[in-house]
């Protein structure tokens, strides 16, 4: 008997011109819902701090220059964090950890990732953010406040520093998942040949880290990724104010949290909603230039290094 | 008497409860090639790397007797593994120079990581020393800052043997190193073991009684984690005292 033949291919295929769709009319939507305020703004929009809302429309001024460096800033924060902290969680699993404890290790970290961001933002503000304050802020201020990124008197807590860190805090199960799983992926005969050498384990680790550079690299894409995109637990530690410093102390904006706390009333206003859709826009952006950067150093490296 | 490089008083290894080694006691001479042969499966690997300590990369096993390199035993409880390995240098089964460092920094790894040279000239001295001893010089030495993946397998098993060399080992441990090599670089690295006997001992695994027969000096025979037969190679081969060596080395036993 003849079965007959469907072509996996045409099933498939809708789905896939659907993502893609989706994707593209997204993107759309953000370009033609920016157009109002490029069109007042012109490039100010990006390259100026200013809020200024009020219901004369030809009195409104936006720029949300605070929101694109908050984001940045908080993101790379937030990768200083995670790296060592994934790099240790992902080494110690695969070669300290005994086989049991190993198991749970990998589990919490599961879990972790999957936690609500709101748990996060929540243990933030009551937990993280008063203990930088008093353990990290008071003292560096009190002693390096000749430092740009000390500065700031720690009044609050709110701060860049105190959403880079939770975000680091955050991110780096992320991390740590791409880049253990390729540390255990290692095959066996490079350790042997490493430790053939004569290399103390200290040794040994960093030359075999050095063999997964690409997964430590996409692991870092993916964390900035996650890290420059969250929103609740941000939106609740950085301070939320137009604040454009290099002080790691001073409270600030990033773009999702600039979006998630205007938004609601931005209807109000003529050019509101348009400048936080323009907002938005930097996100593509930057989500565009971070995976192009990757996908370039990757390139690179396996133009050199065959594994 | 002769001076042994490497001698093993009743050597046995355990994984988990499982003997492997069933204590092996062989003597292994100065500046010879020693071949250890045997199927696969019969320990020989394992036992290869009780000589320098590498089993303890594995937490399932476990070493009883005594391996001496120099007469000195490395299973002694104040001796440090790292040490040994130092002096014992290895080339494995599958090439496995380090494919991100270049073919310069992988000859140059184990002394920079063991401060064994003072200074860049005397490491760069070393590293073109290490790769004309592998013969590999004369092939590389225009591209030091290459990495190894566009190397033939024969020559990253020469560039690994490089490596090994630099640290000036004592003993040269060699686990089938031309299991996954061409037959042209079979033969180069065979002929590259003559060379290096005038030097060093090289203990040599191989699951082929051919080569055993064309590149050692000794050779010694192992079944199911018994030593079964021991002596010169030509003796060996032309006049077994065992049956199971006289299968084996005739093809019956594989």
């Amino acid at each position: 008997m003849k079965r007959r033949q469907i072509n996996l291919r045409h099933i498939l295929m809708p789905f896939v011109v659907f993502v893609f769709a989706l994707f593209v009319l997204m993107l759309a939507v953000y370009v033609y819902n920016s157009m109002p305020i490029f069109h007042r703004e012109g490039l100010d929009i990006y390259l100026k701090n200013m809020w200024k809302a009020a219901e004369e429309p030809s009195k409104e001024h936006y720029g949300v220059l605070v929101a694109i460096w908050g984001s940045i800033y908080t993101s790379v924060i937030a990768i200083l964090i995670t790296l060592p902290l994934s790099l240790a969680y992902s080494v110690f699993v695969i070669d300290y950890a005994p086989k049991r404890v190993k198991e749970w290790l990998i589990i919490l970290s599961d879990v972790m990732a999957g936690l609500p961001t709101i748990i996060y933002g929540i243990w933030g503000v009551f937990v993280l953010v008063p203990l930088l304050k008093k353990i990290v802020m008071q003292p560096l201020h009190n002693y390096l406040s000749f430092l740009p990124m000390c500065s700031y008197p720690p009044i609050t807590g709110f701060s860049y520093l105190s959403a880079g860190v939770l975000l680091g805090i955050m991110v780096a199960p992320f991390a740590s998942a791409i880049i253990r799983e390729a540390y255990q992926m290692i095959p066996f005969t490079y350790r042997e040949a490493i430790y053939s050498l004569g290399a103390t384990r200290l040794e040994a680790t960093k030359i075999l880290l050095g063999y997964i550079k690409p997964a430590i690299y996409s692991g870092i894409i993916l964390a900035f990724g996650r890290a420059i995109g969250e929103t609740t637990a941000v939106s609740l530690v950085i301070g939320n104010t137009f604040n454009l410093s290099l002080a790691l102390f001073a409270p600030g904006y990033t773009i999702s949290s600039l979006i998630a706390n205007q938004f609601g009333n931005a209807f109000i206003y003529e050019y509101m909603t348009s400048a936080l859709f323009a907002a938005g826009l930097v996100l593509f952006a930057i989500g565009l230039v971070v995976n192009l950067a990757g996908i370039y150093l990757l390139r690179r490296w396996e133009a050199n290094v065959r594994l | 008497m002769i001076e042994l490089a490497l001698e093993t008083r009743d050597l046995k290894v355990y994984y988990g409860n499982n003997m492997v080694i069933k204590g092996v006691n062989l003597k292994v001479p100065k500046n010879v090639v020693f071949a250890l042969m045997g199927p696969s499966g019969c320990g020989k690997s394992t036992m290869l790397r009780a000589f320098n300590r590498l089993l303890e990369l594995n937490s399932e096993a476990r070493v009883e007797g005594e391996v001496r390199i120099l007469g000195r035993n490395i299973y002694a409880p104040n001796v440090d593994p790292i040490e040994v390995r130092r002096e014992v240098g290895m080339v494995f089964q599958y090439p496995n120079p380090f494919p991100h460092l270049t073919i310069y920094d992988n000859v140059a790894i184990g002394l920079k990581l063991n401060g064994l040279v003072r200074s860049k000239e005397e490491l760069d001295k070393r590293v073109e020393w290490a790769l004309k001893k592998a013969a590999l010089w004369d092939e590389v030495k225009d591209r030091l800052d290459d990495y190894p993946s566009n190397l033939s397998g024969g020559q990253r098993q020469r560039l690994v043997i490089a490596r090994a060399l630099a640290m000036k080992p004592k003993i040269l441990l060699m686990d089938e190193p031309t299991a996954n090599i061409d037959p042209v670089g079979t033969k180069k690295i065979e002929e590259l073991l003559f060379e290096l006997k005038k030097k060093y001992t090289i203990i040599l695994v191989t699951h082929s009684p051919a080569q055993a027969a064309r590149v050692s000096d000794y050779v010694a025979f192992l079944y199911l984690g018994e030593l079964i037969e021991l002596g010169p190679t030509r003796k060996v081969f032309e006049n077994p005292e065992h049956e199971l060596t006289e299968q084996y080395v005739t093809g019956v036993l594989g």
